[in-house]
């Protein structure tokens, strides 16, 4: 912006007046006091006015091509380069006007630090999470455990017979671990089973009395036994810390709905490696029954009472915490191709114990 | 239009005061900026970003100021006066408040 004093012609004829000129990126406005007193102003367009420079006055005339018979002289050189300037900068393409550079600029930045950010978040605090994870002790695993056990206060429904039975067939797949590997059979309706950190199995008597064939028991135990022995929980706490924590920090001083948004993604992702960490409990469980000589159908067997027990949820599997069912027989009947199968008359003896 | 913060214009006497005029501009730094602003901040050094902020925010101040002047019939704007506040949570925005007397010189 440049302010003026100028001398400003109405027409060919009319006598000057003195006027204030203010030059915009876009216009230039002349005000100036007729006879009467009030004052009069006229905007001119930036890309209609013509300026020049007259050598016998020394100053600069400017013309408009709305009003042909008006001119404005401003002494000086001055106000011919910045309307000069001006003009030049706004007939440039849009992608070369200095605003649209610092724009581009600004842009290539945000994006490289958006992108930084991404990175981090889906690898670099993942790889540290788990990095972190793999450092804690077996023993601070036994314990954590332990305190999550008690908390649950499931010793009270615990079925000790179906217990140490189930113990036994473990100890009779001969699984190498650094874990102390400690089933509890529970008493409950719930179809299910679950690992926790450190080494701790529960079962409950309502999946126990499902399963039909000691290759089921094994492959329930191998799917749980992989869940401790791969750290899985404690990777998971780690990683969902470490988001926490990384989201925190980005978002901690952002309204509720930015966070409210960054939390849902998160427990989508979340969402997702858990559904990694069960393939990979499958699979190396299938490993643990191909090594035993074990029949892989244990894993159809037990998949088919987890699916005739629970209903239909219609979830789609992306919101799920599982794989989908269908999948992960399809995927366990691929990895069980070349599988030998041979009984196992003790593991038959226990299981057929465990189900009098 | 003559624009000054002196109390007078070396050499010519106001013939006529027409009274104080006033503009304010406020303006945010965009959330691009306010990253770029904030690196700075952890980097240290003159930012830029936040400079041609407020170069921007006083520029539109002082054309305002202008065209309000240009419609009370001055030729000048003495004693002007330019000043900064931020506003906004977290101070986020910028003001500029220009104040002046216009005159006839």
């Amino acid at each position: 912006m440049k302010t003026w004093l100028g001398l400003y012609y109405h027409s060919h004829l009319s006598e000057p007046v003195e006027a204030s000129v203010l030059a915009a990126e876009n216009y230039i406005a002349i005000a100036w006091r007729n006879a009467e007193g009030t004052t009069e102003k006229v905007n001119w367009d930036m890309n209609a006015v013509t300026a020049i420079f007259d050598h016998s006055i020394q100053g600069t005339k400017i013309t408009y091509s709305g009003q042909q018979n008006s001119r404005l002289i401003i002494n000086g050189k001055q106000a011919l380069d910045f309307i000069l300037q001006t003009q030049a900068e706004k007939r440039k393409p849009w992608y070369k006007k200095e605003r649209a550079k610092e724009w581009l600029r600004n842009l290539a930045i945000f994006l490289g630090i958006a992108g930084i950010l991404i990175t981090a978040y889906f690898l670099l605090v993942p790889w540290f999470s788990e990095k972190l994870a793999s450092t804690v002790s077996v023993k601070t695993e036994a314990q954590f455990g332990d305190a999550v056990y008690q908390a649950l206060d499931l010793s009270q429904q615990e079925d000790p017979e179906a217990s140490v039975m189930v113990n036994e067939f473990f100890r009779k797949m001969e699984i190498r671990t650094s874990y102390n590997i400690q089933v509890t059979v529970v008493k409950g309706d719930i179809v299910n089973a679950f690992a926790l950190p450190g080494g701790r199995i529960v079962i409950y008597t309502a999946l126990l009395d499902q399963l039909t064939s000691y290759p089921e028991l094994a492959a329930l135990l191998g799917h749980e036994f992989t869940h401790v022995n791969n750290r899985h929980s404690t990777k998971s706490v780690f990683r969902q810390l470490g988001s926490k924590v990384f989201l925190g920090l980005l978002f901690g001083k952002m309204g509720s709905v930015t966070t409210v948004l960054a939390n849902q993604a998160d427990r989508f992702k979340s969402l997702t490696y858990s559904r990694s960490l069960e393939k990979e409990a499958d699979l190396d469980g299938l490993s643990l029954l191909k090594e035993r000589q074990i029949d892989p159908a244990g894993f159809s067997g037990l998949f088919g009472h987890l699916r005739s027990s629970t209903p239909e949820s219609g979830v789609p599997e992306f919101l799920e915490s599982h794989p989908d069912i269908d999948k992960r027989i399809e995927y366990i009947n691929h990895a069980s191709k070349d599988h030998t199968v041979k009984e196992n008359p003790e593991l038959k003896a226990i299981f057929e114990k465990i189900k009098q | 239009m003559i624009i000054t913060t002196t109390g007078f214009v070396e050499g010519r006497p106001v013939q006529e005061y027409l009274g104080v005029i006033n503009a304010q501009s406020i303006i945010g730094a965009n959330i691009f900026k306010d990253i770029l602003g904030g690196l700075r901040d952890v980097f240290g050094g003159r930012s830029k970003t936040y400079e041609k902020v407020i170069e921007q925010a006083k520029e539109d101040a002082l054309r305002e100021l202008t065209e309000k002047g240009q419609l009370a019939g001055a030729n000048a704007i003495i004693g002007v006066d330019l000043d900064f506040e931020t506003i906004g949570g977290n101070g986020s925005m910028l003001m500029v408040i220009a104040t002046g007397t216009a005159v006839r010189l």
